[in-house]
């Protein structure tokens, strides 16, 4: 039987799997790492939360909302610890970068950055 | 009232969301191991601060789900914008790092607005000065970095002073 809950538990699944694929893409395609974490923060956040959210609506589906599911509430969480590690671990991959003396690509026109570096 | 404390009464929430069940078992559960782990931190987070918690926080959570909204709007729209350049034939793009000035104090709104930085379109915080006055932006589309400052400072960072300062 196809419900409304499993419909919309395929297109969020889809939608996140799209953007995540699209984010290795980029991470292959975009010329240097401070580039290529614009691709991974940002579209691993979302593509994570199109998967998290398939398993919450799907869970609403099988077991109703209330009482919440263990797997619902486990994929809420794992949703809002990705939402606050993400932007973090790429903040702190791109100035680790940035402090081991990696340049930034050729194509870049301006780095206000340079006479702050500490070595 | 003592940060600890604070900590201490939280610990147990997250341990019901972590394993999922919700019950007076895994609340008392999550108390016996929130006494364990506070202890470590003890350095690291500052735990024995007083903090007073003021209607000031009460009031200010309509303005967090007006963060949250916007927040959520502008993470779609970023990736859209990275996925729209990933898909290009060639790569096209004139990036930079871009100094922007902050009005932000606390600490607790720097971490908003560099998070949030981070997951809005074509921009990526590398680092902030060493008097907190300053975040270093990199962006994707750096031809016209007063344009992005003043997005920030418009957009992004009204919200974040609403919601947490």
């Amino acid at each position: 039987m196809v419900n409304v809950f499993e419909i919309l538990s395929i297109a969020c699944l889809v939608i996140g799997v799209i953007f995540l694929s699209l984010g290795m893409i980029g991470l292959l395609r975009l010329p240097d790492v401070y580039n290529r974490l614009h691709a991974t923060t940002k579209i691993g956040t979302l593509g994570a939360f199109g998967v998290l959210l398939s398993i919450m609506i799907q869970e609403i589906g099988n077991s109703g909302l209330l009482p919440p599911s263990p797997m619902g509430i486990k994929a809420l969480t794992v949703g809002l610890f990705i939402l606050l590690t993400s932007p973090i671990s790429g903040h702190m991959i791109a100035r680790a970068a940035y402090k081991m003396g990696v340049d930034l690509c050729e194509d870049s026109i301006l780095d206000e950055y340079k006479g702050e570096r500490k070595d | 009232m003592k940060r600890r404390l604070i900590t201490y009464m939280a610990l147990p929430v997250v341990w019901c969301m972590v394993s999922g069940r919700i019950s007076i078992g895994s609340i008392f559960l999550g108390l016996l191991f929130g006494a364990v782990v506070v202890q470590p931190f003890n350095k690291l987070y500052r735990l024995d601060e007083v903090i007073t918690p003021t209607g000031d926080w009460l009031a200010k959570i309509p303005k967090k789900f007006v963060y949250f909204y916007v927040l959520i709007k502008e993470i779609i729209k970023a990736n859209i914008m990275v996925a729209k350049i990933v898909l290009q034939p060639t790569i096209n793009i004139k990036p930079g790092i871009i100094r922007v000035p902050i009005r932000t104090r606390t600490n607790i709104g720097i971490t908003g607005i560099a998070n949030t930085i981070t997951l809005t379109p074509g921009t990526l915080t590398v680092d902030i000065s060493d008097d907190q006055t300053a975040l270093f932006v990199h962006s994707i589309d750096a031809t016209d970095p007063q344009g992005i400052r003043d997005s920030i400072r418009d957009d992004l960072e009204k919200y974040v002073l609403e919601a947490f300062e």
